[in-house]
């Protein structure tokens, strides 16, 4: 029998992991300067919405002097707790976190909390017990609920049957359940007739939309708690051959969605603004380091975007 | 004959060589200037001070973390200091204050971390620029080598290595086990609402917590039992059976916790996680025993070798093959209780997608998805291998799209190198060594 050659594969293996580093090789080896460091760990980076409010966050943080460095839990809140115990690893200056889980990333924050490394936290506030979070920025939710749900009532004349498609997980997504509830709440002729969860995913909430069409035949609209799920219930409702016939309200502002807007393939969207929320974090961060006063909580109002703001934006085709 | 030593330290230690390459990697690649201990750090420090002038007292500013407190109370038991300061906003009002009463700071100390932002506090109070700042100076040593960071590894793999032991054993019976991450989740609720409701929440006792947990661990045995019977007795194929399981077990995580999380869990919770590493070295000790030292071990991997000959040999395969299936189902159940331990918490969103790290690690480590053969220990290789990629992209700042691609080539890799294990591969022709002592042939063909 030949020896056997297989050591050539070690090197293979090994420059698998090397490949991904050498871009920061320089950034860690450099000793004498390093910049300070902020660590983001984001609910996911599949949605367009958190790339946009990450790619924000990088862009102003280096502008003033930091070195940004941007994860994501994807939905997994152990994985989020990991990147946060390695943040604290690499002595970060301050961490940002769109937590996966509002009640379970208590324990991540109390362990930065005793490292005595600030956490910001955006879009998605903790709400665990004993967990200390220097600001969050965050669109106004509940105040953006209320605007899907005025824009339902108007949208209806205030009669009609809707369906909601859900993400209850998450607080952001309650409350603006909330915020819409009490705004249908006073057009006693609106019915909430569905209540599916869509996982804020296009795909979950392509099939969950299918579903609720097929139970509800006379449905009139469909309030989606984000892009990714409205366009899901559009695909959905595409499919059934119903466009026009069933409305959707969606929340986010996403490209493809204002696109959707404009095609008349949904009635609106509820405009959140990442970038704005970005810039808002980051500059608590600068404003906390130097030592000033931050307030605990910074909102971002949101505004509704129709077909009319549509055929005005230069954005669009 | 070097090469033939060589050839077999690889394939027999082959993963713990690339497992010591990759720490030495990172390593190196993580080379930075860490602070120095707490002691040492007042000591050095002291010195600074006594070399000035400080007459009004210096005004110390350190963090809240337990080293830097540390630190303050080693400064105080060697040098004078005035007044201390621990975070931005406090520094900066007392910093104004003392200007504003005329008195300002003569030296400022500031820790490890505090020097992070000091000098931004610093640069917004003009009078201030001159002010001698003394830091404690440091040391270079590699982040990923501190204590710190490896206990962080291995509590990072807990988890997934120890639902990697009943893996293990299910793939080496030629098996697979698709429904551990919904298991992770099942368990997780059942002890979290367990709690919750009949052990009085965070008020609950250690006993009650013990009760618990084996209560949640019992739970996902059962539906392991349960795949473990489709398998045996209406001949699933376990991954069909597996994965339908692992549809249900989801499900019922949801249902039983109507989507939400848990969070009544009372703090003393968490000393399980705090102990995970020796649940994880005490389960590898008891699996590594029974597979090489026990009758059933030798019957499991005869099963997977051959599962005739195992029956006709007198192996009873439906219990062996029910067996590894309890076990998979208990060790996740037991994963899930100290992943609801680590996040003093449980949520039906737990495990997702957890069953494939742990069959990664399972094949990195060297066992065959056709059964027969594999090691546990090989398996605790396997895991470490992938924590160790993953909190070494994480130290040296790789993006997580790129850590995706990374993992799914390494586990590529590792899977290549063991079937190119069994066979030996020759290069391709073209790659031969010539023979000098033999001329080319040369081809008489025209060539077109």
């Amino acid at each position: 029998m030949r020896p056997s050659r297989n050591w050539l594969l070690l090197p293979l293996i090994f420059s698998l992991a090397l490949a991904s580093c050498d871009r920061d090789k320089n950034k860690t080896a450099s000793t004498d300067k390093p910049k300070p460091l902020i660590g983001v760990s984001l609910l996911t980076l599949t949605n367009p919405f958190f790339k946009e409010m990450g790619d924000a966050m990088r862009a102003q943080g280096e502008k003033r002097g930091y070195e940004v460095v941007i994860t994501s839990g994807e939905f997994d809140p152990a994985k989020q707790k990991d990147q946060v115990k390695d943040f604290l690893v690499r002595k970060a200056s301050a961490i940002i976190l769109t937590p996966c889980d509002s009640k379970s990333i208590g324990t991540a924050i109390i362990e930065a909390n005793t490292a005595g490394v600030p956490v910001f936290t955006a879009d998605i506030a903790s709400i665990a017990p004993g967990a200390k979070v220097v600001c969050h920025a965050a669109t106004d939710n509940y105040e953006g609920g209320k605007v899907a749900g005025r824009a339902m009532v108007e949208l209806l004349n205030g009669k009609g049957k809707v369906a909601i498609l859900d993400h209850p997980e998450v607080e952001s997504v309650l409350m603006r359940t909330k915020g819409f509830g009490e705004e249908v709440a006073k057009a006693p002729g609106i019915q909430i007739v569905a209540r599916l969860p869509g996982g804020g995913a296009r795909d979950r909430s392509f099939a969950a939309a299918q579903d609720i069409l097929q139970g509800h035949s006379d449905l009139d609209a469909i309030f989606a708690i984000n892009d990714p799920s409205a366009l899901g219930a559009i695909a959905a409702i595409e499919k059934a051959a119903k466009t026009g016939r069933i409305k959707v309200i969606g929340f986010d502002g996403q490209p493809e969605a204002k696109q959707a807007v404009k095609d008349g393939k949904m009635y609106a969207t509820v405009l959140q603004h990442p970038q704005q929320i970005a810039t808002a974090t980051i500059e608590a961060i600068a404003k906390y380091m130097s030592g000033e006063q931050v307030p605990p909580q910074n909102l971002i109002p949101t505004a509704l975007y129709r077909q009319a703001d549509a055929q005005k934006d230069p954005a669009l085709k | 004959m070097v090469h033939r030593t060589i050839s077999h330290l690889l394939s027999n230690y082959g993963m713990a060589i690339v497992l010591l390459l990759l720490c030495i990697y990172y390593s190196w690649a993580t080379l930075q200037k860490q602070e120095l201990w707490p002691e040492e750090a007042a000591d050095a420090v002291s010195r600074k001070v006594s070399g000035t002038e400080a007459k009004p007292l210096p005004l110390v500013v350190a963090g809240t973390s337990t080293n830097e407190a540390n630190f303050v109370e080693f400064l105080r038991m060697k040098t004078w200091v005035g007044r201390i300061e621990h975070d931005p906003p406090s520094t900066r009002a007392a910093l104004v204050q003392m200007i504003a009463a005329g008195n300002p700071p003569a030296v400022i100390v500031c820790s490890e971390e505090s020097a992070k932002w000091l000098p931004s506090v610093l640069a917004s109070i003009p009078t201030l620029a001159n002010t001698p700042l003394i830091t404690p100076g440091s040391y270079l040593w590699p982040t990923f080598l501190q204590k710190d960071n490896l206990l962080n590894v291995a509590n990072q793999i807990v988890v997934i290595a120890v639902i990697a032991v009943g893996m293990t054993m299910v793939i080496i019976t030629g098996g697979i086990d698709l429904s551990v991450g919904s298991l992770v989740a099942l368990s997780a609720v059942v002890t979290g609402l367990l709690i919750r409701d009949h052990a009085g929440g965070a008020a609950a006792g250690t006993m009650a917590l013990l009760v618990c947990s084996i209560a949640g661990i019992l739970a996902a045995g059962l539906v392991g039992a349960f795949s473990g019977a489709m398998i045996t007795f209406f001949r699933v194929p376990p991954f069909i059976a597996t994965l339908g399981m692992m549809q249900v077990a989801s499900g019922l995580a949801y249902i039983f916790s109507a989507g939400q999380s848990i969070y009544d869990i009372p703090q003393s919770f968490t000393a399980l996680s705090r102990n995970g590493i020796l649940i994880l070295v005490i389960a590898y000790l008891v699996v590594h025993v029974i597979m090489s030292r026990t009758k059933l071990g030798r019957y499991i991997y005869a099963v997977g070798g051959n599962s005739e000959a195992a029956r006709l040999s007198g192996v009873r395969v439906g219990a062996i093959l029910m067996t590894v299936y309890i076990v998979s189902g208990m060790v996740a159940g037991l994963g899930g209780v100290i992943l609801a331990s680590q996040l003093k918490s449980s949520s039906p969103t737990y495990g997702q997608a957890y069953e494939l790290y742990v069959i990664a690690a399972v094949v990195v480590g060297g066992a065959s998805l056709s059964g027969g053969q594999g090691r546990i220990l090989g398996t605790l290789i396997g895991a470490l291998i992938m924590a160790v990629i993953q909190n070494g992209m994480n130290l040296t700042g790789v993006e997580s799209y790129r850590q995706k691609v990374v993992l799914g080539l390494v586990i590529l890799g590792a899977v290549l190198l063991d079937t190119l294990k069994k066979r030996p591969w020759k290069l391709p022709r073209w790659l031969h060594p010539v023979d000098s002592s033999k001329p080319i042939k040369e081809s008489n063909a025209p060539i077109s």
